[in-house]
């Protein structure tokens, strides 16, 4: 092996249309080494990510591996030659399997040309034990939750025999336990001598895995500096250009009168669903003016609570007593939930909260249509009038109310969820993973749109597997594990440990 | 109580305001956009261009243009055109209805043996045929939206229905319409269908036209419309968004089965007979003016406009071919050429990044 | 359903806005060229022949005969469509044929009553009309010509009791499309026909609605339940042919005679079959597509007027004899 770096991007820029999207970028990856690449969205780490994996093919600038200049066809050329990549939008076909999607297009061969399913599986089987994973490779990967589905991803650039690892926003969707486990892994390739690009929102984890830390700001490197000596300020100050003191915002008013109350639900499905776990016993309130979090591992029925309580959860028999405003309270569907003033932001945001083809107009006002036409026909200046007003109140980035819901940024297309939900003008906002794949400064003013609308009387449901993210920003943190409330901590006594502890139903185990 | 409203509660845009785009690259990104968005209304007016340019002549006469010729291509489109308007609905879901052509066989089997065996009178006779279309097609959403069974499959079984219905009501022959006032004759006004307004413009196609129109006027401006691309766009996150999706599922059906129904019985005033075979393949013609006006089987995209457009390409393309004598079976080629070539162009459609 | 009943009703409202104000007249036939004016040699002639289905073979053969024997006429141009079994889309493709300005329309009608109105409007238009094989209703037409089925199936009933079977047996008869007027036509006729030889017996009849696939099933099932077959009599070639294929699977169709109709000279036709050895005989069913040029040159040429309305066409007997023969007159190509 040289002594040199495994890559060294010199000079590296790149220009859409007007619009410097990268210039000048310099980075360079050693061998050994975890590299952060930190950034606002629109910074340019995508574009950057891009080049390396050979999906942009024209830029300025030079790239060498292993001190040889290379220029790369595609991104077949760029996995030639050792640099892999895992997309936060995960390339996954989920009718295959688990093992079918890791070699997907490299399929082992028996002698007579037909696949070597065994020898595949048994392959497959190794990697994921190496990440610590515990899935069956004839799983269809369909039938994996998120985090799972990014666990076999992560598996596919490993048999890949990566040198370099690009990771985009790799643990976004995963719960801590498996956080962990990966962190295990990056230690381990890191000793094999691979050199990994780690793209990440949050800065407890570079903090705790990353060896250096470059922090692109409007398409130019903005500072390198190593994650163990610079605080925490320092680099969120290089990303946004200014300080970010109050991330979570201040404290606030007194809760008023229990809006949500929920004893003893529990759904018993019709067709139970691998990989669903839905409420076996969830006991909560949810007072108007407060933010509740709910916590718990992957699989602990986060998610199915609050579908659940939306009326979008699957079929099956309900037990147990919920209540709004202390009337009974069963919806029927969305619709019926939406009626009752209760409003869900979903968790995928891509798949469950937006129509990505249509304009920005036709996504915001979609739940509100009933108050914003006449005689069942759209009143055009009010539509044009409540978009304009929702997009400048959340302070929206779009070119016009009118391009697609594509082409914003993650941070932008979240807003344009609550902007549709918020125009229902709901009592009850029930979240699911708000946050995820959002950069910090839209993450802040999320923070900040989630305590203004407590501060007037809404009261907030939040699902979530950032403990510093519940920790802060709840007034309580209601603890769930397979299905169960298992704790529920005030804001004073919570603590990551408690939740923690918790959430691995050391509770629960007493409980029985 | 008044629920709070949010937006008064958000604060104020942030201090930096947002870059302005620069505007050459917009502009023309919009010239390029709508190119593609009405592409079968530009491709409807190169083929009227070309037809007239290849029409032959007689007596001086460029016999495309004629107004009996010119009419002829309007009524020959209106029955097709007709059911390509409740398919476009049915398409802009994300689904399919392969029943219609047997919809159609249905309803003018139906209007004949109504009229001719049951002597009823016109307007009953009308009621009747367009409810059994409806009742179809929202049985057919009904299905499809209660079961989740996919609409191809469950409107290939219903096409097989219709056609079985329409045999053992008209005991698999065609039952012709004569008229009069006696027994097993139907009343002289129903052949109105096959005549003209002021002997210019004939009845089916004025139907047509003021379907397509009152259809793009629906969808232009209605909240069903924005349901119907929303369900289309993005399911899940339509239902979510209290989108009533069974409803407007079943609608979009019951819409298209009243359609088909509806071109049954000016089928049957326009042939004076009601025959269990008749449009047989006429789902596939309406798919094709449906793609060809550019909405996208994916379902979300597309728009009313483009399907007539489509629908009168078609006509006008079949007209000319057949006008310059071009053999029937290279006349199926050209058809699916256009086909294609319309999708194709939707395919170039630049995606914005 | 709220929005059943808005979308039906602003459809409905459009509907009513637009009828309401003008009149609906029915179509008057136009006043047109008077086609007896332009007759006469040395001149140039536009023939439409719009054609039910080109998918069949007998009215491709059809086509055929009408094209061939037009280019035997000077000045005489024929154009053909095809309307692929859609009622509506002959009405259109005639509408077409007046669009351009046809001088005579040759028709074989798809269904008789959805063409009747068409024909009657080229017909008033002073356009001559020569329908084929198919009626229209009413008289509104210049001239009919087509085969007769009951004397088709009476000479093969002929050919049966005094050439086939003269010392009888036991026939089985594999029919048409039920209540399909040829069907019905020819069993009448074959039984005319054999009446004068009381000793041929029919001891089975089944149908297999002109398909060869299911002459072959039928067969099957007929050999079967009947060990001893002298003799099949089917409708048409194909199931002639299919019944054959079932006849060599069981080893007898050497003990078995085969007759079949409509003699089409295509190399898949029966007349083939008849020279090879597989059929013992088949009955033409002719198209009339020379004779309906030939009435077509009558009229536009000659400026006859006065052809007859109805022609019936005769049979050929096909055998081994005259196959080779048949298939050369009949026009067709190796």
């Amino acid at each position: 092996m040289t002594k040199g770096p495994l890559v060294r991007m010199t000079g590296i820029g790149k220009r859409f249309g007007g619009v410097h999207a990268c210039r000048d970028i310099d980075l360079t990856v050693t061998a050994g080494e975890v590299h952060a690449l930190l950034g606002e969205n629109g910074a340019g780490k995508s574009t950057l990510i891009n080049i390396l994996s050979g999906v942009i093919t024209e830029y300025d600038g030079t790239i060498e591996v292993d001190g040889r200049t290379v220029a790369f066809g595609g991104p077949a050329d760029a996995q030639r030659a050792g640099i892999a990549t895992i997309h936060q939008e995960l390339d996954l076909v989920a009718g295959l399997s688990i093992a079918e999607n890791m070699f997907l297009g490299r399929e082992p061969r028996t002698r007579l040309g037909t696949v070597d399913t065994r020898r595949m599986r048994r392959q497959a089987a190794e990697h994921l034990r190496t990440l610590g994973a515990d899935l069956d490779p004839r799983r269809l990967v369909g039938s994996l939750r998120v985090g799972e589905q990014q666990l076999v991803e992560i598996g596919r650039a490993l048999s890949l025999d990566a040198r370099v690892l690009i990771m985009d926003e790799p643990t976004a969707a995963l719960a801590d336990a498996e956080v962990d486990r990966l962190f295990a892994t990056i230690a381990e390739l890191r000793r094999a001598g691979v050199g990994i690009v780690y793209i990440s929102h949050r800065m407890a984890e570079i903090e705790v895995v990353a060896d250096r830390v470059t922090v692109l700001r409007n398409g130019g490197v903005a500072g390198t500096v190593d994650p163990r000596t610079a605080s925490r300020d320092e680099i969120i100050q290089l990303m946004v250009g200014r300080s970010v003191d109050a991330l979570y915002g201040e404290g606030r008013n007194e809760p008023g009168d229990v809006l949500l109350d929920v004893r003893g639900l529990a759904v018993t499905p019709r067709r139970p669903t691998p990989g669903r776990t839905e409420p076996a016993g969830v006991d909560l309130t949810v007072r108007s003016g407060e933010i509740v979090g709910l916590a718990g591992l992957m699989g602990a029925g986060r998610t199915e609570l609050l579908e659940t309580l939306f009326g979008a959860g699957g079929a099956g028999r309900r037990s147990g007593a919920v209540t709004i405003d202390g009337r009974p309270y069963r919806p029927r569907g969305p619709r019926s939930a939406l009626a009752r003033g209760v409003a869900f932001v979903p968790e995928d945001r891509r798949g469950a909260g937006l129509m990505l083809e249509h304009s920005v107009t036709d996504n915001v006002v979609l739940s509100a249509l009933s108050s914003l036409t006449a005689l069942g026909v759209v009143r055009r200046t009010a539509v044009r009038r409540t978009v304009a007003e929702q997009l400048r109140a959340l302070a929206v980035k779009a070119a016009s109310p009118a391009v697609a819901a594509a082409t914003l940024s993650g941070g932008n297309q979240q807003k344009i969820v609550f902007a549709k939900q918020l125009l229902t003008r709901p009592r009850l906002l029930l979240l699911d993973e708000p946050t995820r794949g959002v950069d910090i400064g839209a993450k802040a003013e999320i923070y900040r749109l989630l305590h203004r609308l407590a501060d007037t009387g809404m009261a907030i449901l939040l699902a979530s597997s950032e403990l510093p993210e519940l920790l802060s920003l709840c007034d309580r943190v209601v603890v769930l594990h397979r299905g169960r409330t298992v704790a529920t901590l005030p804001r004073a006594s919570a603590t990551q440990q408690a939740i923690l502890a918790a959430a691995n139903g050391d509770d629960a185990k007493e409980a029985r | 109580m008044n629920p709070p409203n949010p937006t008064a509660v958000a604060e104020a845009p942030p201090e930096t305001p947002p870059r302005r785009p620069l505007r050459l690259p917009r502009d023309r990104h919009a010239i390029v956009d709508s190119f593609f968005r009405f592409q079968s209304l530009f491709g409807l007016v190169a083929v009227f261009l070309i037809a007239i340019a290849v029409s032959p002549v007689r007596n001086g006469e460029n016999v495309f243009l004629s107004s009996g010729n010119l009419a002829n291509i309007v009524r020959a489109v209106s029955e097709i055109g007709i059911i390509a308007v409740g398919m476009t609905f049915v398409i802009l879901i994300g689904g399919i209805d392969l029943s219609v052509g047997a919809v159609l066989g249905l309803a003018a089997v139906g209007s004949a043996t109504l009229m001719v065996n049951s002597g009823l009178g016109i307007l009953p006779t009308v009621l009747i045929v367009l409810f059994i279309g409806t009742a179809f097609g929202a049985t057919q959403g009904a299905i499809v939206a209660r079961l989740g069974i996919q609409s191809f499959i469950v409107t290939l079984a219903g096409l097989q229905a219709a056609r079985g219905i329409a045999r053992m009501w008209s005991g698999g022959l065609g039952i012709p319409i004569a008229y009069g006032d006696g027994p097993q004759e139907a009343p002289e006004a129903f052949s109105l269908l096959s005549g003209s307004i002021n002997g210019v413009l004939p009845v089916p196609a004025v139907l047509f036209l003021a379907i397509g129109v009152g259809a793009l006027l629906v969808l232009r401006s209605t909240a069903f419309a924005r349901h119907v691309y929303a369900i289309g766009g993005n399911e899940k996150a339509a239902r979510l968004s209290g989108v009533p999706v069974r409803r407007v599922r079943i609608t979009v059906f019951a819409i298209s089965g009243l359609l088909a129904a509806l071109a049954g019985i000016i089928h049957a005033g326009q042939l004076n007979q009601g025959s269990p075979n008749d449009g047989a393949g006429y789902e596939l013609d309406a798919i094709a003016a449906v793609v060809i006006g550019g909405t996208s089987l994916a379902g979300g995209s597309g728009s009313m406009g483009g399907t007539i457009a489509g629908a009168l390409l078609l006509g006008i393309l079949n007209n000319i071919l057949a006008l310059n004598n071009i053999d029937a079976n290279v006349q199926l080629v050209v058809k699916g050429l256009v086909i294609v070539a319309a999708a194709a162009l939707q395919k170039l459609r630049p995606r914005i990044a | 359903m709220r929005y059943a009943r808005r979308a039906v009703a602003i459809l409905a409202l459009t509907v009513l806005a637009t009828t309401s104000a003008c009149s609906i007249e029915k179509d008057e036939p136009g006043s047109g060229t008077d086609a007896s004016a332009k007759c006469g040699s040395g001149k140039d002639f536009l023939i439409g022949m719009s054609q039910a289905n080109n998918a069949e073979p007998y009215r491709q053969v059809m086509n055929d005969d009408v094209t061939n024997a037009a280019k035997d006429v000077p000045g005489f141009k024929v154009v053909v469509s095809d309307a692929a079994q859609d009622n509506s889309k002959q009405v259109a493709d005639v509408e077409n044929f007046l669009s351009q300005g046809i001088d005579l329309l040759i028709i074989s009608p798809n269904e008789a009553k959805p063409l009747t109105a068409v024909v009657k409007k080229a017909y008033d238009q002073g356009i001559p009309v020569i329908v084929l094989d198919r009626k229209v209703e009413g008289d509104a037409y210049t001239a009919f010509i087509g085969g007769d089925n009951v004397a088709i199936g009476r000479a093969a009933g002929e050919y049966y009791a005094k050439t086939l079977l003269p010392q009888g047996g036991k026939v089985v008869e594999i029919s048409g499309l039920p209540g399909s007027t040829p069907a019905a036509e020819r069993a009448q006729g074959f039984r005319e026909g054999i009446a004068s030889n009381p000793k041929i017996e029919i001891v089975a009849s089944q149908t297999a609605e002109w398909l060869r696939e299911k002459g072959q099933s039928v067969m099957d099932a007929m050999l079967k339940a009947q060990p001893d077959i002298d003799a099949v009599y089917a409708h048409n070639d194909p199931m002639a042919e299919g019944a054959y294929l079932a006849a060599k699977a069981a080893g007898k169709e050497s003990t078995i005679k085969f007759t079949g109709i409509d003699a089409l000279p295509v190399p898949s036709g029966g007349i083939k079959a008849v020279e090879q050895g597989r059929l013992q005989a088949t009955f033409q069913y002719p198209t009339g597509g020379r004779e309906a040029i030939d009435m077509a040159k009558k009229i536009l040429v000659d400026c006859a007027t006065d052809v007859p309305k109805t022609t019936t066409l005769g049979t050929m007997q096909i055998t081994k004899e005259n196959a080779a023969e048949a298939y050369t007159t009949l026009g067709g190509k190796q």
